[in-house]
């Protein structure tokens, strides 16, 4: 048995995730763990879990996909961006300091129902393939602060804290970096 | 609906990231709700998160960890995740909230306390205001984040309509005036105390601070 997964295709990965909605299909169950779980342990390492909890919690980012596979919308996310909210959500719950946190709930309840047209301008493959393109056009710093943020899950004050640079131009890394994303996904508000 | 004001852009990637504290989370939620160019930031947000989990080095899982993963595909979903309807007069993602009756604070001004756990002396409440009322005149010792709900209001930076968001620090010092037609909702999140001037801000402090 594989325990590695070299690389993924988004087609690949939706299909995955539409057999298990199909037919619960635990071939393509293992397929998604084997890529997802170690690169969303690493993810929740990196933010600062310790080896256990990011390990727990990556299971449950990928038991969480297999429940909930049939409320994938291929049309509103790539398999990437759908596993990276699960495993945010969870990140919240588990590390907010007043467990009465609802804030996972507050990220659903703000999406459109399911029966009204997505509002995106293409469709989300066509999203995830120009974001990827405009984060590899990024200069290293912006790169870096991009990373703190939303892989490491840091707050933007202590990003400043941990580079050593005023909060105000940790704010204007991302403003530039969330600029040239806005440019690829050809918005021009 | 046409919105006009948007939160900044830090704001809605802090919120994507799940950086945002809660309070402010669940104000730029309520607007992101109601604005689809918001929530195709949110969305291509969310994507730089997957793209950069796609990137990422795998960890090394331990050992037995697809197997431990396996045997639970089976076990029974814990009981869903109940989450209430949110009250007839909140947002939809007020819905995990308990929200608290509505108080008097002043002539055509009532105010609501919303249950989202404090977060570094930011508070989350509503405020509900008669046509053609002022809002009481302030300034701000912190951060105040505003989503227009119903109604719209004006003040020196312009005019603020259902899906608005206006965000106010503490250079702000202004006085909101309510348009006529529609009682104005708001949902706010606001550090600190409001610090409110002349005889009506006197006389809605105590309640205000609650």
């Amino acid at each position: 048995m594989r325990h590695e997964a070299e690389s993924i295709t988004p087609q690949k990965a939706a299909n995955f995730v539409r057999a298990i909605a199909a037919r619960r299909d635990r071939e393509a169950f293992k397929q998604l763990f084997n890529f997802y779980a170690p690169r969303i342990k690493t993810m929740l390492m990196r933010g600062g879990a310790a080896g256990e909890i990011a390990e727990d919690l990556a299971q449950e980012t990928l038991i969480t996909v297999w429940r909930k596979a049939d409320g994938y919308d291929p049309q509103r996310a790539a398999v990437s961006a759908w596993i990276f909210t699960i495993a945010r959500n969870l990140r919240i719950d588990r590390f907010r300091k007043d467990q009465r946190a609802q804030l996972h709930h507050v990220y659903e309840l703000m999406l459109p129902a399911a029966e009204d047209p997505p509002d995106v301008p293409f469709e989300a493959a066509e999203r995830e393939s120009r974001v990827r393109a405009a984060l590899e056009g990024l200069p290293e710093d912006q790169v870096r602060v991009v990373e703190l943020s939303f892989f490491e899950g840091n707050a933007h004050g202590d990003i400043a804290k941990k580079l050593g640079i005023p909060l105000g131009t940790v704010k204007s890394r991302l403003r530039l970096a969330m600029a040239r994303l806005r440019d690829f996904l050809g918005e021009n508000s | 609906m046409t919105i006009a004001h948007h939160p900044d852009e830090e704001a809605l990637a802090a919120f994507a990231a799940g950086t945002l504290d809660e309070p402010r989370s669940v104000v730029v939620a309520a607007h992101v709700a109601l604005c689809p160019h918001c929530r195709a930031i949110v969305a291509a947000c969310e994507q730089v998160g997957g793209a950069l989990v796609e990137q990422a080095a795998p960890a090394t899982p331990r050992a037995g960890a697809l197997d431990e993963a396996l045997a639970r595909l089976d076990e029974a979903a814990p009981p869903s995740m109940v989450v209430r309807e949110a009250a007839p007069d909140c947002p939809a993602v007020l819905a995990p909230y308990e929200v608290g009756r509505w108080r008097w604070i002043g002539p055509g001004v009532h105010w609501r306390k919303v249950e989202v756990p404090e977060s570094e002396g930011t508070r989350v409440f509503m405020l509900k205001a008669a046509p053609g009322s002022s809002l009481p005149h302030h300034g701000h010792s912190g951060v105040e984040w505003t989503c227009v709900l119903q109604g719209a209001f004006s003040h020196d930076l312009g005019r603020y309509g259902p899906g608005d968001f206006d965000a106010a620090d503490n250079t702000v010092d202004h006085t909101p005036f309510v348009e006529e037609g529609n009682t104005c909702i708001c949902l706010v999140a606001m550090q600190g105390d409001l610090e409110l001037r002349g005889w009506l801000g006197k006389l809605m402090q105590p309640f205000v601070r609650l």
